[in-house]
């Protein structure tokens, strides 16, 4: 095998692996799961009046890991498992779910236990929900217009298809014309 | 020298780049089939090796997998790859001045053709010609002539102006028809 055609199948792996639908939406669960948590420890933080010194550090502490994930899930969704048209619809989907049961559950728990923390979720989870719908309409919006823009250029190609067969027709039906009907 | 590549109806790249940015797998596979072969023949008359080839090729379409979706123009896909192409290749030249100073030198081994046997074998052959000619005339050659790619597209991809192309195709003609004069063939 020579290198080119060596390099060729290496590549072919490679774009497999870069490729993984999998792996994208594991990427975009752990960012939401990342954000969700980061949410509840950081209004639990913050609104608790009677926390004791020892209980406000793992806050913190628990706040940077979650916001780290954050971090790096974005940073990989951004520029290493970067997400296609069709990616960024499920994505959507799945944050608008993932969101409005976040949602539900705040709401739930602010009405049952009117503590502040649970309100504070609730409001930061209503924000996201927002963020996620806007995102999935974007997404849903991106995705038709290169839809509509694929099946109009296979339908011009086709065309075109058809209209090159129709001449080569024609050209061959002139050469036989050409051909006195007697010739051997 | 044979050209490298079909001329298909660029529609058709269109529509590959367009599938990609969609996500469609097959897409992927049909792309890295259609363009691998032209953008290793690129790469190769940058590098000395075929392994350096591999090694650029690799970090191309490492970029290409994961820029596509950020491409504005799918009708300009050709030169977008190469785009990206040219700018491995120039990103691993500077990294080869920054490891050594003196930058002449490191150009002039970039440039120089191969002493391998079997390479000076190939001297007479137009392929082989190329490969004695400084990096730029030998980009801009194989750009216009083995991809195809025309003027403003050159332009755009070397980001220079039009005339500058024009110049440097000129000059990498001239230095061309020295070689083989020098080889005592023509052209």
């Amino acid at each position: 095998m020579s290198l080119e055609s060596g390099s060729l199948q290496n590549l072919r792996e490679m774009a497999g692996a870069e490729l993984s639908v999998k792996s994208r939406l594991g990427y975009v669960a752990l960012l939401l799961l990342s954000a969700a948590m980061s949410t509840v420890v950081l209004s639990l933080w913050l609104t608790e009046p009677t926390l004791a010194v020892r209980t406000q550090w793992a806050f913190g502490a628990l706040t940077v890991i979650g916001l780290s994930w954050v971090a790096l899930s974005v940073w990989v969704l951004g520029s290493r498992r970067t997400l296609f048209a069709r990616d960024r619809v499920i994505a959507g989907s799945m944050a608008v779910g993932f969101t409005a049961l976040f949602v539900v559950g705040a709401a739930v728990a602010a009405v049952l236990s009117g503590s502040r923390a649970a309100f504070g979720a609730l409001a930061t989870g209503i924000v996201m929900l927002g963020i996620a719908i806007g995102a999935l309409l974007s997404a849903r919006r991106r995705y038709a217009e290169l839809a509509a823009r694929r099946a109009a250029l296979e339908e011009s190609l086709r065309n075109m298809s058809a209209a090159e067969l129709s001449a080569r027709r024609t050209k061959l039906q002139d050469g036989l014309r050409g051909i006195p009907r007697d010739s051997p | 020298m044979s050209t490298s590549q079909p001329q298909a109806d660029p529609r058709t790249d269109q529509l590959l780049a367009i599938r990609c940015q969609l996500g469609e797998r097959g897409a992927f596979d049909a792309l890295i089939a259609r363009w691998h072969a032209p953008l290793w023949r690129y790469l190769r008359r940058m590098t000395d090796t075929e392994d350096a080839t591999a090694d650029l090729m690799q970090d191309t379409w490492l970029r290409v997998l994961r820029g596509i979706h950020s491409l504005r123009d799918p009708e300009r896909l050709r030169p977008w790859l190469f785009g990206i192409a040219r700018r491995v290749a120039m990103d691993r030249l500077r990294s080869a001045y920054s490891r050594r100073t003196d930058d002449e030198a490191v150009l002039e081994e970039i440039s120089a053709p191969d002493s391998d046997a079997a390479l000076e074998a190939d001297l007479a052959s137009l392929e082989g010609h190329m490969e004695t000619l400084p990096v730029r005339e030998r980009e801009t050659l194989a750009l216009f002539y083995l991809r195809e790619l025309t003027i403003d597209e050159m332009a755009a991809l070397l980001g220079v102006p039009p005339g500058t192309v024009k110049s440097r195709l000129f000059r990498a003609r001239e230095l061309l028809r020295q070689k083989f004069q020098q080889a005592g063939a023509t052209i």
